[in-house]
């Protein structure tokens, strides 16, 4: 089977990556192993959001200052200033509205009541101009009963901080009883099938329209619109005060819908998605790489001009790690990352930690390395990358989207 | 809990491992009014740091004839008190074609006198009954060993003292000692929670610290040699063995594998360090491999088996008063009177031992005791069940299956955890039903009958009463949930929060030296959700 271009991994770097290559016109296939990081979406894309610790508020101006082996420096300040605008355009074009600036942080609350600085937020969510103040003054927090993933009282907690008056209210819907039957099975993708067709928004809005009067505003955890669109705006619609929803814990029901929207944007403009495949191994041939064979496939070989490696980090197998090394388990990339594994972990859970920063070494135009010479045609985009701690700098997003942009620009060159 | 807490009692007993609860118990059934002071938790010394075996004695039986034979006869009153603590899985001793064969002949007659039972497995035979057992293998044979839940065992001792009467006090350090001439008559305390300090005063001050006894005894101005030596050990993601398997040979490092609940471990290693250590155990790479390297002899599948956590355990070994260079180490019970050896009055140390004969350490303290305040009454507690143990028609066979099917996966997993006392968990209702910890099948009603019943001041206390956060997952996503349950109960949400970057850093701690494969990929995971989705900080408040 012949392709334009092959990507490997059908996380957002991937499918991003994809998209961008199938608007113009080529002819791409990726291969996707299943779930993504995305998969677990707080609702927001961060660009850059911490510089030591400290919040960062221009993260255009702000990357100037990272070290010239981070991910973004390799993009280099020109093309990413370029990029950040295309990137929520192309989320657009894919019905994935995205709002926020790439020159000034804004803030969501996290489920800690915490609020966090960011890039870009999905319209489900709400964005603040700043991380001092709470814009309402008295707010209701709504659960539904038996619903463990939502903890209201942790966000209650961090309202105080700002000031808020807050009261927290569960309630129970008849349409839950069956699922609550079975102890498992009140989690957020079960709550979201409830609303995503029928009646029970209606009843819900009104329920909430009755619980929420005398306050200003109303939290909710983000459970709605899995397979259906603008369940969320629908929502808010329907109730007659600001809505503000917080991210659940994973799987996110606004992540999921990302994630389907972003494949059948992906399948519409003509690509193919090889969903549960795995790429097992490539054909390399005069510092190209010619074929990869994967596991559905057998020995039909799967051949492209260009292919991409966009397999995430250790949590997506992108990179795996074993007692004694660190390797890319697909292609037998190069690592970039220590060789002593004593000195992979740091001893505080919550410090920088070493692992955090590993990925597969690439050359400046992102192709990778194998065996220390760059592969021409095999590029390498997202969290696969090393060269920062995303999770530390609030920068994962950002590396993906525009990592994966710009890898697209230089194959379409 | 304590309500109306008296200032002076009969006994205070220091320290709330297994010794500590089991002398509590004893005291408290012997009429005496009694207070238990622990600085952070039941079982968070060496009682919870072991391999949870319910050692049937073979262990000991060549080196240490009086060992084994107490061991065997703590085994089968365990299994008649304890037995919601306690899985009869029997064990093996496994002669492997490097060991000699001829030590078996030796063990089984050692066994014999010691009065444990033994089998002689054909090979194949042993085999096809312990599928996971090293093929290898060119002799078996077969012991009354076991498995034991420490945590569990503690908590039932100290759930039965409070019954009689104790009062309980954990988050409480002991800072000093009261004496009144060559009298020991109280304690002064630290209280962790509340930051302040407290004063107690009893008869006899009991100091069952473990390890850290050697302190207790440095406070109360008396000198007691203790060698501390460190024993580490694996837990495996999930239950390999089915019986307790061991090399039937002279006992060495990591040579017992042991079943247990949802997962299995292998230990240990055996390392004395220096006293001032004892309070910062950390596992080395070192110790690791030894502990792969020798568990896979016993069972080839470890090898591919994931490791969940590492952790290490101090052994309070007591060098005799002779022997100041600790070349001559006791491994059996201490018990003493430093009225008679220091000529302090009032105060006694109950040491050494093991987590198999805790109840006859607490049995021989409690005499002494009773002899000391002139009570005469007989010791009951190797007759008595222990609570969640005392119906006779709640069968073993109920208590260690080990088959979680259908929408009761709590209920079921309540009764193996609390015995008879599961029915005080609610249940029926959808909303107590729900799970909080998917891995380990604990529900809402348990966790709240835990923080309500079981003395749980934090999400770790909480770990060990229920198994929250102990599977597979090691608390990726049931910390969060069982954080905000502990928040709701307490009202504190910005201490729950603490609580839960604390319970983060330490399942951080197990995992450090054994993070590599799937658990590297768990552990990034766990950090994108509390700190990239989450904000979580350990300075959030």
């Amino acid at each position: 089977m012949k392709f334009d271009n092959i990507i490997i991994g059908g996380g957002l770097s991937g499918l991003t990556c994809g998209i961008k290559l199938a608007e113009q016109g080529k002819k791409c296939a990726i291969v996707s192993s299943g779930q993504s990081a995305i998969h677990f979406f707080s609702g927001s894309f961060d660009l850059l959001g911490k510089i030591d610790g400290q919040d960062v508020k221009n993260p255009l101006e702000a990357i100037k200052i990272l070290p010239d082996t981070h991910p973004y420096q390799r993009v280099g300040i020109e093309n990413i200033s370029r990029l950040v605008v295309e990137a929520p355009r192309l989320l657009d074009r894919a019905g994935l509205n995205f709002f926020g600036k790439a020159d000034e942080n804004h803030f969501v609350l996290t489920p800690m009541g915490i609020m966090k600085p960011t890039w870009l937020t999905i319209d489900d969510f709400t964005r603040f101009e700043q991380n001092d103040a709470f814009p309402w003054k008295k707010a209701v927090i709504l659960n539904f009963s038996g619903f463990l993933d939502f903890h209201t009282l942790f966000v209650q907690d961090g309202l105080k901080k700002y000031n808020v008056d807050t009261q927290i209210k569960n309630f129970a819907m008849k349409e839950f009883e069956a699922i609550r039957r079975n102890p498992s099975e009140m989690r957020s993708t079960n709550i979201a099938k409830v609303f995503d067709s029928g009646d029970a928004l209606d009843e819900f809005a009104q329920k909430v329209n009755q619980l929420s009067e005398g306050f200003e505003v109303v939290l909710l955890p983000a459970v709605f619109g899995l397979f259906t669109k603008n369940v969320a705006l629908n929502l808010k619609a329907k109730v007659n005060k600001p809505v503000v929803l917080l991210p659940a814990i994973p799987p996110s029901v606004p992540g999921i819908r990302s994630q389907i929207l972003l494949r059948k944007r992906f399948e519409e403009l003509g690509g193919t998605y090889f969903l549960g495949d795995i790429v097992e191994q490539g054909t390399f041939k005069n510092n190209r790489l010619v074929a990869v064979q994967t596991n559905n496939h057998g020995d039909i070989k799967l051949e492209a001009d260009q292919f991409v490696l966009a397999s995430g980090s250790f949590y997506s197998k992108g990179i795996v790690a074993t007692r004694e090394k660190l390797y890319e388990p697909i292609l037998g990339l190069d690592i970039d990352g220590d060789t002593d594994s004593e000195k992979w972990l740091d001893e505080k859970f919550f410090n920088d930690q070493p692992y955090m920063h590993y990925g597969v070494k690439t050359d400046s135009g992102f192709h990778a390395l194998k065996n220390g010479k760059p592969i021409e045609n095999l590029f390498v985009a997202g969290s696969v990358l090393g060269g920062a701690n995303a999770l530390k700098e609030g920068s994962g997003a950002g590396i993906s989207l525009l990592t994966s942009l710009h890898v697209a620009e230089q194959i379409l060159k | 809990m304590n309500k109306n807490i008296s200032k002076e009692y009969d006994v205070i007993i220091i320290g709330g491992g297994a010794t500590g609860a089991g002398t509590a118990r004893d005291c408290a059934m012997r009429g005496l009014s009694v207070l238990l002071v622990e600085r952070h938790d039941f079982a968070t010394g060496a009682t919870g740091r072991n391999h949870g075996l319910l050692h049937s004695g073979a262990r000991y039986a060549v080196t240490d004839h009086e060992s084994a034979a107490e061991c065997i006869k703590e085994n089968m009153i365990l299994r008649r008190i304890a037995n919601h603590c306690v899985e009869e899985n029997d064990g093996l001793f496994i002669t492997l074609p490097e060991d000699d064969i001829s030590f078996q002949s030796q063990f089984v007659d050692a066994c014999k006198s010691a009065g444990i039972g033994t089998e002689i497995l054909d090979p194949d035979f042993a085999r096809r009954i312990e599928p996971s057992v090293n093929p290898d293998l060119i002799g078996a044979v077969k012991v009354p060993d076991g498995s034991v839940d420490p945590f569990r065992l503690t908590m039932s001792n100290a759930l039965d003292a409070r019954i009689h009467g104790a009062v309980l006090l954990t988050q409480h350090e002991v800072t000093g000692v009261v004496k009144e001439q060559n009298r020991v008559i109280g304690v002064v305390l630290f209280n962790h929670e509340r930051k302040e300090k407290v004063k107690y005063y009893a008869k006899i001050i009991v100091n069952a610290g473990g390890i850290w006894g050697h302190h207790i005894a440095d406070l109360a101005g008396v000198n007691i040699n203790m060698f501390p030596a460190k024993g580490s050990l694996l837990i495996f993601g999930h239950r390999v063995n089915k019986m307790v398997l061991n090399r039937c040979r002279k006992p060495a490092n990591a040579d017992i594998l042991v079943p247990g609940d949802t997962i299995c471990l292998i230990g240990t290693t055996s390392e004395r360090i220096p006293y001032d250590q004892i309070d910062n155990m950390f596992v080395s790479r070192k110790d690791v491999d030894v502990l792969i390297r020798e568990g896979v002899k016993l069972s080839p599948a470890l090898t591919a088996t994931r490791i969940l956590r590492a952790y290490a355990g101090v052994r309070p070994l007591v060098a005799a008063d002779n022997d100041p260079s600790g070349r001559s180490i006791s491994r059996g019970i201490v018990l003493l009177d430093h009225q008679e050896r220091d000529g302090l009055s009032g105060f006694i140390t109950i040491t050494g031992g093991k987590l198999m004969t805790y109840r006859l350490m607490a049995e021989e303290a409690t005499d002494l005791i009773c002899k000391k305040l002139s009570v005469d009454k007989q010791c009951e507690t190797a007759e008595k069940s222990l609570p969640g143990a005392e119906k006779s028609e709640h069968p073993l066979s109920i208590a260690t299956e080990k088959v979680y099917t259908g929408a009761n996966i709590s209920q079921k997993s309540a009764k193996d955890r609390h015995g008879t006392l599961a029915k005080n968990i609610s249940n029926g209702d959808d909303y107590e039903d729900s799970l909080v910890c998917e891995c380990e099948g604990v529900s809402i009603a348990e966790v709240k009958y835990a923080i309500n019943e079981l003395h749980v001041n934090n999400l770790i206390d909480l770990r060990r009463r229920t198994r929250v956060g102990m599977g597979t997952c090691q608390g990726e996503l049931c910390a969060c949930r069982a954080a905000a349950l502990l928040c709701e109960s307490s009202e504190k949400s910005g201490k729950a929060k603490d609580d839960l970057a604390n319970f983060l850093q330490e399942r951080w701690k197990g995992m450090l030296p054994i993070t590599w494969g799937e658990g590297i990929n768990e552990i990034q995971f766990t950090s994108w959700i509390y700190e990239g989705i989450y904000g979580l900080k350990p300075d959030n408040n």
